[in-house]
């Protein structure tokens, strides 16, 4: 995948609000790939860090049939473990 | 024709970007369903100052958030239980338990003003971070426009699975069948359908700033400067980081 780690690093960087970070990624960003690049995984990183505090606060359940479909991965990555899924926070 | 409101950014910000960005500020600053205009700004602002306090951090540092008493660093007029939520929702989201939502509700916040201040939350998390990554300050809030929330309790809201009541694509009634609209009904669709208008606005967010549901799952077109596997592997790399199960 084009920039994958780059992206990632960005992605990181952004959720942790590390700016030296952003500012390092970001400008890699529009080096590898393009301007529009950026401002779309800037789109994107902040579409799911809100995305992901709807779910956490409202409780709601991961549809069966992804549930099902992504078992065997869930529990490969860790996912179960996180404390939201195990109940334990 | 809407202003730029991210003309200081260094690179070009699609117009798609700044005007469902004015919108999302527009609302912000509007009477909603349980909350008016000065009070949504003034969660959207606490939530803004999340960051700064002393109690969120030592918490979020603590094996449980839990183990942790205190009072929270806020700016005033929110009630010591809604600054709680509005904290935890930022700072902490993934270690939101339903035993904790109970409490809330026990303590006298309405399930639906819950789901309401979740939404703005929600809300100043996608402008501010979209920001961020720009390396741009958050945009000014702006001034609350006067009037009454509307008090609308959907009568087809119950709760079925997530802590908070939600009304699926199938049992949504004629009125608030808009919110469901050319979207599927993912379940984090209803995540919200406590508070129909809040489904609506923060999807107009989200179908701007990642894509459609039909744009999701066109693989045969690009619809972004980033394609599909690269947008997934942002967005799963970001709900890695927030602990987010969904």
């Amino acid at each position: 995948m084009p920039a994958g780690r780059l992206l990632v690093a960005y992605a990181e960087a952004v959720v942790h609000g590390d700016a030296a970070a952003i500012g390092r990624t970001a400008q890699s960003i529009r080096q590898q790939l393009s301007d529009a690049a950026l401002v779309d995984a800037a789109a994107v990183v902040a579409t799911f860090n809100a995305i992901d505090r709807v779910a956490d606060a409202s409780g709601i359940p991961l549809e069966d049939e992804k549930a099902e479909l992504t078992a065997d991965l869930r529990a490969d990555l860790g996912i179960n473990d996180f404390p939201s899924q195990a109940g334990v926070a | 024709m809407t202003a730029n409101l991210h003309a200081d950014a260094a690179v070009p910000v699609r117009a798609d970007l700044s005007a469902v960005h004015q919108r999302a500020l527009d609302r912000l600053a509007r009477p909603g369903t349980w909350l008016d205009g000065s009070r949504r700004l003034a969660i959207a602002a606490e939530t803004r100052n999340s960051g700064r306090c002393s109690l969120c951090r030592r918490r979020k540092a603590a094996l449980s958030p839990y183990a942790i008493d205190g009072h929270h660093d806020s700016l005033g007029g929110l009630s010591e239980q809604t600054v709680d939520v509005i904290h935890r929702v930022a700072t902490d989201p993934g270690r939101l338990t339903k035993d904790w939502y109970q409490l809330v509700l026990e303590a006298g916040l309405d399930d639906s003003e819950y789901v309401e201040t979740v939404a703005v939350v929600v809300t100043v998390v996608a402008l501010d971070t979209f920001r961020l990554g720009l390396g741009l300050p958050p945009l000014a809030l702006p001034t609350a426009e006067p009037g009454e929330p509307s008090r609308y309790r959907p009568a087809a809201a119950h709760v079925q699975g997530a802590w908070v009541p939600t009304q699926s694509k199938d049992q949504v009634s004629d009125e608030d069948a808009y919110i469901y609209h050319n979207r599927f009904g993912a379940n984090i669709q209803q995540a919200m359908s406590l508070v129909p208008a809040e489904v609506d606005g923060f999807f107009d967010l989200v179908e701007t700033q990642y894509l459609t549901g039909a744009e999701m799952r066109d693989f045969d077109n690009e619809f972004r400067a980033i394609s599909h596997v690269q947008i997934e592997l942002l967005a799963a790399r970001v709900s890695a980081i927030n602990q987010c199960v969904y």
